[in-house]
């Protein structure tokens, strides 16, 4: 399942993506989707097969959320306190 | 909106750009259909922030960005209160951007318009603002952050269409504390109606709201990401304000193209504080997360950060008139000179320690 986390500033999601893979996931860096926010910062997309995100929170991460099965937009599954 | 939103974003520009050169047909100064910068400015000295007679006027797209911005996102369930990122550093960083822009005359919205209009002084501006860009990019990859927001409570994101609703109500009941600039005056004299300006101003909001719409974050993301979505909507509004603007020189008495870097309407010709003054203009947006217009749209949504730059350049905008910074047709000053060299300087200095002396804490 396609996944994508949002971070509260661009470099937080640079950095995840470095440590991600060093640890052997898969990710991509891009614009937040306009579906999920109306925000435009930087995300990372990665894949839940390769590993649950959930654990691997830091405190840069805003949001993580999983495509929709129908493919039309995100589903929120996980949120920082306060954000 | 399809899930790319590419497609979106082109008519929603397209759409801006028509809406621009009508309000020129309107009565809006030539080539400043939409400027927030001036629009500002003139807001500022409406309210007597700064004493420039010729550019005095409240202006209602400005109203109309934020309430349509505000509107739209309430309507869709995107209203968001949220803030404390830095306030006071984006504060200084709306300043900055309101000198530079003042320097070119004009915002990275007016700089398309203007070469929608034929105006190539706006290369220059372009320029400038790409190296802008790329400036504030290096930093962005090298760590910078003004830190997190934090969510906040519903009252707080509603001030600023609180005002904006303030600010309309002394538009139409034009009390004697209000400067209006007087007929013939200046720029502030020449506007539409207040009602097409406040539809015309909605429509944008709403449309920019919508689509993300950013004059830097359009470059910003080609640069990043090679993801052309947002500067397609830039593109959409040069195509469609030069299309509109040799349809109305035809088809009317009036002059809405003229090619050309000399004899254009409310710019100079001196190239390097062009570039300079649209370098303050990319740096800053990028350090702020958005050109004017996105922290308009920002501030409608319920960010208190974005009305911290908002007010940044509310007040940027009376310390230039104040104090000789903004440029005029005839040309730079040598007070804005000198204060865009030195906003250059702050802006570095704020990049720097929000990028290094973070990272080695």
């Amino acid at each position: 399942m396609k996944c994508v986390i949002t971070f509260f500033n661009h470099f937080g999601a640079v950095r995840y993506k470095k440590e991600a893979e060093r640890s052997g996931w898969k990710v991509q860096l891009s614009p937040v989707p306009r579906s999920l926010s109306s925000s435009c910062g930087t995300c990372v997309f990665c894949d839940t097969l390769d590993a649950d995100p959930r654990e691997r929170i830091t405190d840069e991460m805003e949001q993580i959320a999983v495509e929709e099965q129908s493919g039309d937009g995100y589903r929120t599954i996980w949120r920082a306190e306060e954000s | 909106m399809s899930k790319s939103g590419k497609f979106d974003i082109i008519i929603a520009g397209l759409i801006i750009g028509v809406i621009a050169s009508l309000l020129v047909l309107f009565g809006n100064p030539a080539n400043m259909g939409f400027c927030i910068a001036c629009f500002i400015r003139d807001t500022a000295g409406a309210l007597g922030l700064h004493q420039a007679p010729p550019v005095q006027y409240i202006r209602p797209e400005i109203i109309g960005i934020i309430l349509g911005s505000f509107a739209i996102a309430l309507a869709k369930g995107e209203f968001s209160p949220k803030g404390g990122s830095a306030p006071l550093t984006r504060f200084a960083i709306g300043f900055c951007v309101m000198i530079g822009c003042l320097m070119f005359l004009g915002c990275p919205f007016r700089m398309i318009i203007r070469l929608g209009g034929g105006d190539l002084n706006a290369l220059l501006g372009i320029a400038g603002f790409v190296l802008g860009i790329l400036t504030g990019v290096f930093f962005l990859n090298k760590g910078y952050s003004l830190k997190r927001t934090y969510k906040l409570a519903a009252t707080e994101g509603g001030i600023m269409p609180a005002v904006s609703v303030v600010l309309l109500v002394l538009l139409i009941a034009a009390p004697a504390f209000i400067h209006f600039t007087q007929p013939e005056g200046g720029p502030g004299a020449k506007h539409a109606a207040i009602a097409i300006s406040l539809i015309a101003g909605a429509i944008v909001g709403i449309l920019a709201q919508r689509t993300r719409l950013c004059m830097a974050g359009g470059l910003r993301d080609v640069v990043l990401f090679h993801d052309f979505r947002l500067i397609s909507g830039f593109c959409a509004i040069f195509c469609a304000c030069l299309v509109m603007n040799l349809i109305l020189t035809a088809a009317t008495s009036g002059t809405y193209f003229h090619l050309g870097f000399t004899g254009q309407a409310i710019a100079h010709t001196d190239g390097l504080w062009n570039l300079l003054g649209m370098y303050v203009v990319g740096f800053g947006a990028i350090l702020l997360g958005g050109c004017p217009l996105r922290q308009l749209v920002l501030s409608g949504e319920g960010n208190t950060d974005s009305a911290m730059a908002v007010l940044g350049l509310l007040v940027g905008a009376a310390f230039c008139h104040n104090f000789g910074l903004a440029s005029s047709g005839e040309g730079p000053t040598a007070n804005g000179k000198i204060a865009v060299v030195i906003c250059i300087c702050v802006l570095a200095v704020i990049a720097s320690v929000n990028t290094f002396a973070k990272n080695d804490s």
